[in-house]
């Protein structure tokens, strides 16, 4: 036990002293985290909780009550992560921002538009329509505020639809007379005017709940920098497969047989190397991001399990391709095409739902996806139970792997005289 | 001449020498495309965020709301069995799950105990989004019923029925006529887009594309310096000090077989995607000078790396971070209209950020020569002062 122990920790040493390994290791992922930090503005924005704040322009011109109220609607604390309004009375130069791409919409409520809804003779009233003015070249953010405002058109026309519904009820049954129609009409539109009307009051309750979790904000940096850091674990691990066969070709594995030191140690070590090294590489990405970055991990222990887990996982990876290749070089090659595949497939660079159907498929053999999404898990504020798929796949996928890997290596007679 | 093509000749062997360069040469660089461009939005597809929805009830008002969802112009409803959403839902693939419980009839609606379930993802800004959508798909789906509901009780606060049946009977003429009333309300809000100029020309194949292959073709030019680390620690760099043959033959040779073969992976890459994508690609004549100029720019910068770094293993490490970083912050990965505009103005050092803005000019704007000039004389000032300072720094020992 004590000998797995020293060639692993003898192999963890040679690792970090090897100035290419670190470029690769540590400095490489832990730069392309700042450039994505960078280029998603992660660096540049005060908010790095993805919130849309969608910028728009209202332009009240109705100054009556569903003009304010509507002003009141995207001015409310519910919507604060989605809108940014900004309120003016000038509807062309509201439009000319939206032309001049300042803004993603001008909603224009023209003069007397409460009029409109809540006329004495609601037959002859005139029908005023607020202006959308949208940005074409902001269609996914412009379809938001539309839903917005179609929701609060929606509530707006079920009280008036209510309130001619009533009247002209309350005459069919003859509960009042024809004349008095517009007096009880008044008395109801008076009643909306003068109430405040809770814009979410609806027959239907809407029970909304969320998964568990204990923060209040997720940095995006959450998603990117361990998507990082388990795409150069692949590297980690393929180094540490590489020094099993470049030990073998400079024969210190043959010298390594002639002490007493059975070829079980032996291979256990090397595989203990390649364990410590990974996790080492993952505990310093992650100690370096929380230290530059303020970057909050989630729950100390689930991190430390899913650390090693992922490595678990990607050391069968890395046992694998070495039981697969012939030459040193071909694992580093390798190493390096699977690296690069496994880390647009586990998502490191684009959300895996965006990629190809069947992309998504095999995304699931790769450890990078399954740790990606327990770490992804850990950042919501998710605690160890949610973390029992991912853990248990890493897991499954690191024992499957090591098992084929024994056999392979004993075929070769990899760790003989 | 013959000593410039023996160099290149023989650094050919030397990269080709391991069938495992094909692998980086060409089969990488594909199988990136493909993924990539297979899996990013061409724009002309539905942009509304996807909500899952579980229709337990399957009531004409349960089908109404999924109608109602289905005009939203934020969320797209993706009616799936209960198992299907909780695993989509629990693996992150949508932003929230809408559940419709068997219960939800109209009945249920007018004696106010129809209940829906919203479940969101965390702090997830597309939940809060469809949230949105839902409660306005809900007022929309139910506001004749919330209209004859207040005509019922306008109608109590003016006397009691006589019994239950008389005011079920006043609840359904009322329902009858909001839906008329409903059916006739004019449209409330007019949509009016914009005079805003897109000049954020953005094509997945091509971005992707050119892309990719920028990136793959700058690593191993800049893994020039590896070739010279190589040559330098193996002692081969200095029995050439012993042939008749000057610095810049030998550079000329190892640089310009390089960019020869840089030449002929993003031919056949070019290939690749017009084979696959039918993209065009714009000006050939155009599209070579910038693939030339861009190719004589990344190994001019390999050249230098190569006079900085030691050993071939710190080289090969350092090329591809060199490449993959310049390729994140070039726009190769992600188009460069999206990044903040301190980025966008930080992105023009990289020679990247130019090769990728003379390949889009040709391929999405339809530029001729005379329209890429400008990128391709920038990629010709990085090789010139590069190579100015390779040259310099270059020593056999």
């Amino acid at each position: 036990m004590l000998k797995t122990f020293l060639i692993g920790l003898k192999d963890l040493k040679i690792a970090f002293r090897d100035r290419a390994a670190i470029v690769f290791m540590l400095l490489t992922p832990f730069l392309l985290t700042i450039g994505m930090g960078l280029v998603t503005g992660r660096f540049s924005s005060n908010d790095s909780s993805g919130a849309l704040n969608i910028p728009i322009v209202i332009v009240n011109l109705d100054n009556d009550s569903l003009g304010d109220a509507l002003v009141e609607v995207f001015n409310s604390e519910e919507l604060a992560d989605l809108v940014e309004p900004t309120i003016s009375q000038d509807a062309e130069a509201a439009r000319t921002l939206v032309d001049e791409d300042e803004t993603t919409v001008a909603i224009i409520i023209p003069s007397g538009f409460t009029q409109s809804i809540f006329s004495e003779n609601i037959n002859q009233s005139e029908n005023i329509q607020i202006e959308f003015y949208a940005n074409p070249s902001r269609p996914t953010s412009a379809g938001i505020v539309k839903t917005i405002l179609d929701g609060f058109m929606a509530r707006v026309d079920e009280m008036r639809v209510g309130s001619i519904t009533s009247v002209a009820q309350l005459i069919i049954s003859g509960r009042i007379s024809p004349e008095q129609a517009n007096a009880v009409g008044e008395e109801m539109g008076a009643r909306f005017e003068n109430t405040s009307t809770d814009f979410n009051e609806t027959l239907i309750t809407l029970n909304t709940s969320t998964n568990e979790t204990e923060t209040n904000e997720v940095d995006m940096l959450a998603f990117l920098a361990p998507g990082m850091a388990l795409m150069f674990l692949m590297y980690t691990v393929s180094y540490g497969g590489r020094s099993i066969l470049a030990e073998k070709a400079g024969g210190t594995l043959p010298r390594l047989l002639v002490t007493p030191t059975n070829s079980m140690q032996i291979l256990g070590g090397k595989v203990f190397g390649i364990f410590l090294t990974g996790a080492a590489q993952m505990l310093i990405l992650i100690g370096a991001t929380t230290l530059f970055f303020q970057l909050q991990w989630g729950d100390v222990i689930g991190v430390v399990l899913l650390v090693f887990a992922a490595v678990f996982g990607a050391t069968g990876w890395g046992l694998f391709i070495t039981a697969l290749a012939r030459t040193p070089a071909q694992v580093g090659s390798v190493g390096t095409a699977v690296m690069l595949i496994f880390g647009i497939l586990g998502g490191s660079f684009f959300e895996v739902e965006n990629l190809p159907v069947i992309a998504q498929m095999f995304s699931k053999i790769t450890p990078n996806a399954w740790a990606l999404d327990g770490f992804t898990s850990l950042a919501f504020g998710g605690n160890l139970a949610s973390l029992t798929t991912p853990l248990l796949a890493l897991l499954t996928m690191g024992i499957v792997l090591f098992l084929i890997s024994a056999l392979l290596f004993g075929r070769k007679n990899l760790v003989q005289k | 001449m013959k000593k410039i093509f023996a160099i290149a000749w023989k650094d050919s062997i030397i990269r080709f020498a391991s069938s495992s360069e094909l692998l980086f040469f060409i089969i990488l660089p594909i199988i990136f495309i493909f993924l990539i461009a297979g899996g990013v939005p061409t724009g002309d597809e539905d942009n509304r965020r996807r909500l899952l929805v579980v229709d337990h009830a399957n009531t004409a008002i349960s089908q109404e709301l999924v109608s109602e969802l289905e005009n939203s112009t934020s969320v797209r409803p993706d009616v799936m069995s209960i198992e299907e959403a909780e695993e989509q839902f629990e693996s992150r693939r949508a932003a929230a799950m809408l559940i419709i419980p068997a219960s939800f009839d109209i009945e249920s609606i007018q004696n106010g105990t129809a209940q829906l379930d919203f479940r969101g993802q965390p702090n997830d800004i597309d939940s809060s989004v469809a949230q949105r959508a839902v409660e306005t798909a809900i007022r929309k789906a139910s506001s004749v019923m919330s209209a004859a509901n207040m005509a019922l009780e306008e109608a109590k606060a003016r006397g009691t029925f006589e019994s239950s049946e008389d005011e079920q009977a006043y609840f359904n003429a009322a329902l009858e006529t909001a839906k008329s009333l409903q059916a006739d309300s004019p449209e409330r809000i007019t949509t009016i887009q914009g005079n805003t100029p897109d000049d954020f020309d953005y094509d997945p194949q091509a971005n992707v594309s050119a892309g990719q292959l920028i990136t793959w073709v700058f690593i191993p030019l800049f893994g020039i310096s590896a070739l010279l680390a190589y040559e330098r620690q193996q002692g081969t760099l200095r029995r050439v000090l012993t042939t008749p043959t000057s610095k810049a033959t030998f550079l000329l040779g190892t640089i310009s077989g390089q960019v020869v073969m840089a030449l002929i992976q993003m031919t056949l890459l070019v290939l690749f995607a017009v084979l696959a994508f039918k993209l065009n690609w714009g000006n050939p004549i155009g599209l070579y000078i910038v693939l030339t100029c861009a190719c004589l720019a990344a190994a001019a910068i390999g050249t230098t790396m190569g006079t900085f770094i030691k050993s071939e293993g710190q080289a090969t490490g350092l090329s591809i971070m060199a490449g993959m970083l310049m390729a994140m912050l070039g726009g190769c990965m992600y188009p460069l209209e999206l990044f903040p505009p301190f980025m966008q103005s930080i992105a023009r050092i990289f020679p990247t950020t130019w090769a990728m803005q003379g390949l889009l000019d040709l391929s999405l704007r339809g530029a001729g020569v005379v329209d890429i000039l400008l990128e391709a004389g920038v990629l010709l000032g990085f090789a010139g002062i590069f190579f100015a300072i390779g040259v310099m720094r270059f020593r056999y020992e």
